[in-house]
């Protein structure tokens, strides 16, 4: 408790930055907002089929289940991401604290503290995102009637949801310190590269495998808000399993890339994945979360278009046209966070290396080159860790739709889009993040001295 | 002495000071220059102009060549980056190698970006690393390494691609006096074996008194140079 206290007092001093630590500490405040902002619109939006009593208010309550755990997890894996790097971003300093003789439960207390107040910062400005998003989230119309107030969560719910953050945040923060060293000369990741043990895949595959035979027995479960249960939480370990595996596959291909490579964009690349699969896979692991998202997409779209072919009775036909306007939030959602994750991942890992950056530009490594390997090293993984996502989908759902149903042309047609669409997302922030290279490298002196 | 490098008036300023003032500056061939002086100094904006890093605000550099002379100031950064690339090499205070990279790897980068293929680049480098001292070390990433023998990695990547010239600032900062010896006994037994010319900046006056020539630089200014004061004594009181 002595730590905490001294902590508490240093935290202060240490919160002071100047214009390079505000722009730093911009990244993770703008993920935690974002962050933030997702989860309020997800909660309030969806509260408006818990506050409905009739029959049909089951379904829309289980739809809405299975679309917040489609968008919950990637949302609580963008806050983990977003976490490590408010923690990274103050290595010297910890490091000059260390010098000075502070223990090591000081500097993890003090990271904590800071990593939980830019996750504070963030989420205050998610929940003004969120008021200023609520009276357009009120027009979304379910039943044929605007969600309206519905759509405004209430202020518990709010400080629930921002205390959710905040406690993500440093637990992130405490966890991501085990990775690197601090020592009074600097901080550093540990030695050994990061492993991703083939045991993920192993556990991983298991995890889909019992999801896949306990969505072949759905029917054994018996009521429906068991069955629901059931499926929500198959749906939701599958994300897990998508998550622990991810690294593993990532790291299996660079290996192999490795071996193959040929030109020196090609051995960066490798070695890049290599050095932290895990790191590659945060960048790639939102299109696969969104290609898992895309399976549900194309499925819903194609229920609908058979429900809708059958010409049911009105309640029907507007379940139908609801569908179709979830599928579509959820997609959104799903597109949103993947862009905010890349995005923050890019530009963190760029701010990163800069110092390694200026390096290689005077050693005359072509920018050019620089630019190849970093797009090469998250664009190489992304088709197959899409293609596994989306088999995973594809396998879980097969017990209850059949494979007529996963085959129409329209769930191919949406799942074609999907992919599309995240890997021009991804593009783009990979563009974004290589732009900054030369933004760096025109200000070199930032990372570098060269006026001695 | 055949000239190098020669700059001509040189003169760089940042915002509130002037680092190079008209300085004139000549390196010759398989010469190995200390470039001394107090913070602030000047020492690694001349280095970095003289080696096509910074730009100079006024002045020029010339690199005589195997192909002929060229001026840098006339070159736009892509062929600055070449030059830099094919014709010298660098150590930094902190190695600057990619952590991602092993040893060799790191070695055979430098070649494999002038176009060898991969299998000849890591030849060549691991035959540079075992001349170095660091033969079973090859396929270690520098995490796995010590500070002396990731500096002898950032020689080996300087000189595997035949660099005429060799630019060091403060090759031996970040080391303990004994593996600092070591490795400016590497760093200039093997320049000097390969005929190449080095430029070292330093504080350390250790370092600098293993350098044929000092050259002292203050206020961005040389104020002393040890090639033009061995000669002024050879040419006598009336020289």
């Amino acid at each position: 408790m002595r730590s905490l206290a001294l902590a508490l007092r240093l935290a202060p001093f240490l919160g002071r930055g100047n214009a390079a630590d505000l722009r730093t500490a911009g990244l993770p405040v703008l993920a935690f907002g974002m962050v933030t902002a997702l989860l309020l619109t997800v909660a309030g939006g969806s509260q408006v089929f818990w506050s409905w009593t009739d029959d049909i208010a089951v379904t829309y309550q289980a739809l809405a289940v299975i679309a917040m755990v489609l968008l919950v997890i990637p949302l609580l894996t963008l806050g983990a991401s977003a976490a490590r790097l408010a923690a990274r971003r103050r290595d010297d300093r910890l490091a000059s604290l260390c010098l000075l003789g502070a223990s090591g439960s000081t500097v993890v207390w003090l990271t904590v503290l800071e990593s939980t107040a830019l996750a504070a910062a963030g989420a205050v400005a998610g929940s003004l995102l969120y008021a200023a998003a609520a009276p357009f989230l009120g027009l979304i119309e379910f039943r044929g009637q605007a969600i309206g107030s519905h759509a405004w969560l209430s202020l518990p719910m709010v400080v629930a949801c921002l205390a959710a953050v905040c406690i993500l945040a440093a637990v992130s923060a405490a966890l991501g310190l085990r990775k690197v060293v601090v020592s009074p000369l600097g901080v550093r990741t540990r030695q050994k590269a990061e492993g991703a043990h083939w045991m993920r895949g192993l556990v991983a595959a298991a995890v889909v495998g019992v999801g896949v035979a306990l969505m072949g027995m759905l029917s054994a479960f018996g009521t429906f808000v068991v069955i629901i249960a059931v499926m929500a939480g198959c749906f939701g370990l599958a994300l897990l399993a998508l998550n622990l595996m991810g690294p593993w596959i990532v790291r299996l291909r660079a290996r192999g890339q490795l071996k193959r490579a040929t030109r020196p964009e090609q051995l960066l690349a490798a070695r890049t994945v290599l050095e932290s699969p895990k790191e590659t896979w945060r960048q790639v692991g939102g299109v696969a979360m969104t290609s898992f998202v895309g399976v549900f997409v194309g499925m819903g779209l194609a229920i609908a278009e058979v429900m809708d072919a059958s010409a049911a009775d009105a309640e029907t036909l507007l379940l139908v046209r609801d569908i179709n306007t979830g599928v579509t939030i959820t997609l959104l959602g799903s597109f949103l966070m993947v862009a905010c994750s890349v995005g923050v991942n890019q530009a963190s890992s760029v701010l990163d290396r800069a110092p390694m950056l200026v390096a290689l530009d005077r050693l005359g490594v072509p920018r050019k080159l620089m630019a190849a390997a970093r797009v090469k090293a998250v664009m190489s993984p992304l088709f197959l860790v899409a293609g596994i996502s989306t088999a995973s989908a594809a396998l879980l759902v097969l017990p209850l739709t059949g494979m007529a149903l996963l085959m129409r042309p329209l769930v191919l047609l949406a799942l074609a889009g999907v992919f599309a669409a995240g890997f021009l997302l991804v593009r783009l922030a990979v563009a974004a993040g290589t732009s900054q290279i030369g933004q760096v490298l025109a200000r070199p002196e930032r990372y570098a001295s060269v006026d001695s | 002495m055949n000239a190098i490098l020669h700059a001509q008036q040189l003169s760089k300023h940042y915002p509130g000071s002037t680092a190079l003032d008209a300085v004139d500056f000549t390196a010759g061939a398989g010469e190995a220059i200390a470039i001394v002086g107090p913070s602030g100094s000047g020492k690694s904006t001349l280095l970095h102009c003289l080696a096509g890093i910074l730009r100079p605000d006024a002045g020029s550099v010339t690199f005589a060549g195997s192909a002929g002379s060229v001026r840098l100031e006339k070159l736009g950064d892509g062929e600055l980056s070449k030059l830099r690339r094919e014709h010298f090499g660098f150590v930094f205070q902190q190695g600057m190698l990619l952590p991602e990279l092993t040893a060799v790897e790191n070695v055979a980068l430098a070649l494999m970006l002038n176009g060898t293929a991969r299998r000849a680049a890591e030849t060549g480098a691991a035959e540079w690393l075992q001349a170095l001292g660091l033969g079973g070390m090859e396929q270690r990433r520098l995490g796995e390494l010590s500070g002396g023998q990731v500096q002898r990695v950032a020689i080996a990547r300087a000189q595997v691609t035949g660099a005429r010239v060799l630019f060091a600032d403060e090759p031996t900062g970040a080391l303990d006096s004994t593996t600092s010896a070591e490795v400016l006994d590497v760093l200039l037994g093997s320049a000097a074996a390969n005929g190449r010319t080095v430029l070292i900046v330093t504080h350390d006056p250790q370092v600098a008194a293993r350098c044929g020539r000092v050259v002292e630089l203050r206020d961005g200014r040389i104020i002393a140079d040890s090639a033009l004061e061995s000669a002024a004594k050879a040419g006598g009181p009336n020289a």
